[in-house]
């Protein structure tokens, strides 16, 4: 079983900062939440930077599976809350970044069975202890969202460039309020649709949302295959996409690296549909 | 709700019939326009929508400047014979005097009843009939009893807005110009409401009175006003003004881009599929029975109302 | 001949549950059936957008529920069938607007004027879940074949059962070549795992992201390769007992890229 190890521990009490507390949310389901979570943790945590990822989808599970580790879970969010282990029991390290830790949600229990102050004060807990707390939220606005969102200081949104996705997301953006200070991630453009008028762009996503933009991912077959792998991107660096997560963490860190946006890659096929003016099939 | 003559009274306001109904006065059908047929029809439906709601009450149909024939006015009583209506008297103009002698039924003159605003805007209505595309055809179909059912509900005292309490005084005689003739009326009106951000989806801003936005609404959120809707950005979702019934009320935005509009009992869509680009400050009023955008510099007939709620 | 209440549910976010419905709901329609359609996610609507009748909305279903008007006042016709309508959910409203027994006497309402309602239902399995599957008679579970997405479509499988209610499994945004190459799991492995009936398997189709933007089901595209595998759907919902779509045949370019890679 893994000690917790996070070196801030040896650091006097004066000195310590508290970490930050960032929930990653959208109110549409299937955006990308816990591939952004498990990405940018990651990045983050390659940066050097130490970072607890905490799953608040009780019931429903998963960012344990995108980063690998649902064989080495044996404690979970309310076995901490109920007092039947302790925060260093739970928490479980990265198979592939050494300052990454995962706690996982529960996947036999409700979400109604989580106490929010008691949230609150695993989240100020974890802040202690780590630079970064990531949270990821379960999709929607009900009971679930709210403890998610317990303990947090800021928000990471994350929206797809379709409609009903930017709906739900300016909803959450305006349940937030102010106080959380929301940035955006778009996640899964498809420049090639973008430029044939088939997808919006994030200019049109933007105008709706407002916000400030951390970054846009391309939408890649790879993501689904290193999602079923457990391998997150943004361990390889020098590929476009995981690069592009980087650059993400760069920006959250407070560092002036532009916002990373997908290049229109035409592939063999796309060309060879343009010269036919057929449908890509 | 207005005051007409010291009695409260509701509009149902479609663009071809219009039923009124009022507690000292009975009802009064007023049917503007030519297409008698049709709007035989939607009375026929809004009658049915309420069996039974109007049983007892007596009318009195107006016919404006345009006499039918006498076999419509058969079939108009036997209509409102079976909703329990008793047609009362004919009104109109003076060629509607004689088409009621010949059927045996009371004129009335028509400014017994029309209130100076009615009138007034009467007389702005042009001459030409409508023409409306199919699709507007359809949500105008689509929005007739919606409409029915908002002012129902209002009359039930279910507005979302709450009720402003105006006094039960009887209107003063037409003010000079002068006189301070709002302060008899109403007390002090409420407050516009005033809110600097974006709204976003699934918000809300319901209040009496004006409500001005300085920023933009997204699609998905609401607002329902008793008076005007100021939308200092871009508008996108529901826009409610006159929520009330007041029909003079409007709807401005920079960008008006809503995915409704609702002036008292009256809502809009547009019938295109494809947005309208706009490059000017827009404002939506209500202009011969129907809700018409029209760009802010051409808005000449801005209509007063005698009180001054800003 | 009593109508069919079924809810289109998932667990996951984002599997395909409200274009699902938008779908199926068009292609019953198609085939002359009375469809209502009914938005239970409240607060979060989108089946009027995907169906591209947002601006018609005047009543919806948590006013129906609040007595404030009638059912069939609420209905939107969609003009470019027959036979369906829908009922949008409120847009600023909380799902706990509106209980369990409230929604499932809705959907008995709308059972008496159709042969099928079919119940968009919310992501996740909490108050709005629970709304949405008390108003139904049976199920559909739409999952992608990923393995996220499955272990969430195997917790809603495990809480249909509970409630006894029939279950019938789409698999959804399927991507052949993925799945020969072992990047997906193949439907066979979906339905051993969930081990539920399959009513549907539906390739992924880029063309989708575009028609539900504009709001036109795609079914409404002739030229749409979707089109027949809903109308096969429905068939077999229907209780035609009809072969599933091999797509395990490359295509034109599959076989050409196949053999390229073969050198």
């Amino acid at each position: 079983m893994h000690q917790l190890q996070p070196t801030i521990e040896s650091m006097p009490e004066q000195a310590k900062p508290l970490g930050r507390a960032i929930v990653v949310t959208s109110g549409k389901g299937g955006v990308g939440k816990t591939t952004t979570t498990a990405n940018l943790g990651t990045a983050l945590a390659q940066r050097g930077a130490s970072v607890a990822l905490v799953d608040a989808d009780v019931g429903l599970r998963n960012l344990d599976i995108v980063l690998g580790l649902e064989s080495r879970v044996k404690y979970h969010v309310l076995d901490v809350l109920e007092e039947r282990v302790s925060l260093d029991e739970a928490l479980v390290a990265d198979k592939h970044s050494e300052k990454l830790f995962l706690l996982a949600a529960a996947q036999s229990r409700e979400k109604d069975e989580v106490d929010t102050e008691k949230m609150r004060a695993l989240i100020a807990a974890l802040r202690e202890r780590f630079e970064y707390v990531l949270i990821d939220c379960p999709a929607g606005i009900e009971l679930g969202f709210k403890n998610a969102v317990a303990g947090a200081e800021e928000a990471i949104v994350v929206c797809t460039p379709e409609v009903s996705a930017v709906r739900d997301v300016d909803r959450v953006v305006g349940l937030l309020g102010n106080r959380f200070r929301p940035q955006l991630v778009i996640n899964r453009l498809r420049p090639l649709l973008v430029k044939k008028g088939k997808m919006l762009s994030v200019d049109d996503v933007n105008a709706i949302l407002r916000l400030p933009l951390l970054g846009v991912i391309a939408d890649e077959p790879e993501i689904i295959v290193t999602t079923n792998r457990g391998e997150p991107l943004a361990l390889r660096k020098d590929a476009p996409t995981g690069a592009a997560y980087h650059a993400i963490a760069a920006r959250i860190a407070g560092e002036d690296v532009p916002a990373p946006m997908p290049v229109t890659k035409e592939t063999f096929l796309d060309k060879l549909g343009a010269m036919f003016g057929g449908k890509k099939a | 709700m207005w005051i007409l003559k010291g009695v409260p009274y509701e509009r149902l306001g479609t663009w071809r019939v219009a039923l009124l109904r009022g507690k000292g006065l009975g009802l009064e059908l007023v049917f503007a326009g030519r297409e008698l047929g049709e709007a035989f029809e939607e009375l026929e439906a809004r009658l049915a929508e309420r069996p039974g709601f109007y049983r007892g009450t007596s009318a009195i149909v107006n016919f404006g400047n345009a006499p039918p024939s006498s076999d419509v006015i058969v079939k108009l009583q036997s209509l409102l014979n079976e909703a329990g209506i008793e047609l009362r008297a004919l009104t109109g103009s003076a060629a509607i005097e004689t088409l009621a002698g010949e059927c045996g039924l009371p004129y009335e003159p028509a400014d017994v009843h029309a209130a100076p605003e009615l009138d007034r805007r009467r007389a702005l209505r042009p001459r030409a009939e409508m023409r409306l595309s199919e699709s507007a055809k359809s949500l105008v179909a689509d929005f007739a009893g919606a409409r029915a059912d908002i002012a129902e509900r209002r009359r039930r005292g279910e507005a979302s807005v709450p009720q402003l309490e105006l006094n039960d005084q009887p209107e003063p005689p037409a003010a000079e110009p002068s006189r301070p003739a709002a302060l008899h009326l109403v007390e002090t009106p409420p407050p516009t409401l005033y809110h600097t951000g974006t709204l976003r989806g699934g918000q809300a801003l319901h209040h009496p009175g004006n409500i001005v936005v300085v920023g933009d609404v997204n699609p998905g959120a609401e607002i329902v006003a008793s008076g005007d809707v100021l939308v200092f950005g871009r508008l996108a979702g529901v826009a409610h003004a006159g929520a009330q019934g007041d029909e003079a009320a409007r709807v401005f935005a920079i960008d008006l881009r809503a995915t409704q509009l609702r002036i008292a009992t009256f809502i809009a869509a547009d019938a295109e599929s494809t947005p309208r680009v706009r490059t000017v400050p827009e404002a939506a009023i209500v202009r011969d029975g129907r809700i018409v955008i029209v760009p802010f510099d051409q808005i000449d007939q801005l209509q007063e109302r005698g009180i001054s709620s800003v | 001949m009593s109508s069919r209440k079924i809810v289109i549910t998932s667990g996951k976010g984002g599997v395909g549950k409200t274009t699902t419905t938008a779908n199926l709901g068009a292609a019953l329609a198609k085939r002359g059936k009375r469809v209502i359609l009914i938005d239970a996610d409240i607060g979060l609507r989108n089946l009027d957008l995907v169906l591209g009748l947002e601006k018609r909305i005047v009543f919806d279903l948590v006013e129906v529920a609040e007595g404030r008007c009638q059912l069939r006042q609420a209905l939107i016709k969609d003009k470019r069938f027959e036979s369906l309508a829908i009922l949008p959910a409120a847009q600023t409203r909380e799902k706990d607007a509106i209980t369990e027994d409230q929604f499932a006497a809705i959907v008995d309402r709308a059972a008496e004027i159709a042969d099928y309602v079919l119940i968009d239902c919310p992501a996740g399995i909490e108050a709005g879940f629970r709304n949405a599957v008390a108003g139904a008679a049976e199920a559909i579970v739409v999952t992608t074949p990923e393995v996220s997405a499955i272990r969430d479509a195997d917790r809603v499988v495990g809480k249909l059962n509970d409630r006894g209610k029939p279950i019938r499994l789409i698999v959804n945004r399927l991507r052949q070549e993925m799945v020969r190459s072992g990047d997906m799991l193949s439907v066979e492995d979906v339905c051993e795992i969930l081990a539920v009936e399959l009513v549907g398997i539906v390739p992924d189709d880029e063309e989708i992201i575009d028609t539900t933007n504009r709001g036109e089901p795609i079914v409404l595209d002739e030229a749409s390769r979707l089109r027949p595998i809903y109308d096969k759907i429905v068939r077999r919902l229907e209780g035609e007992i009809v072969p599933f779509t091999n797509f395990d045949q490359p295509g034109f370019f599959g076989r050409l890229l196949d053999a390229l890679k073969a050198g």
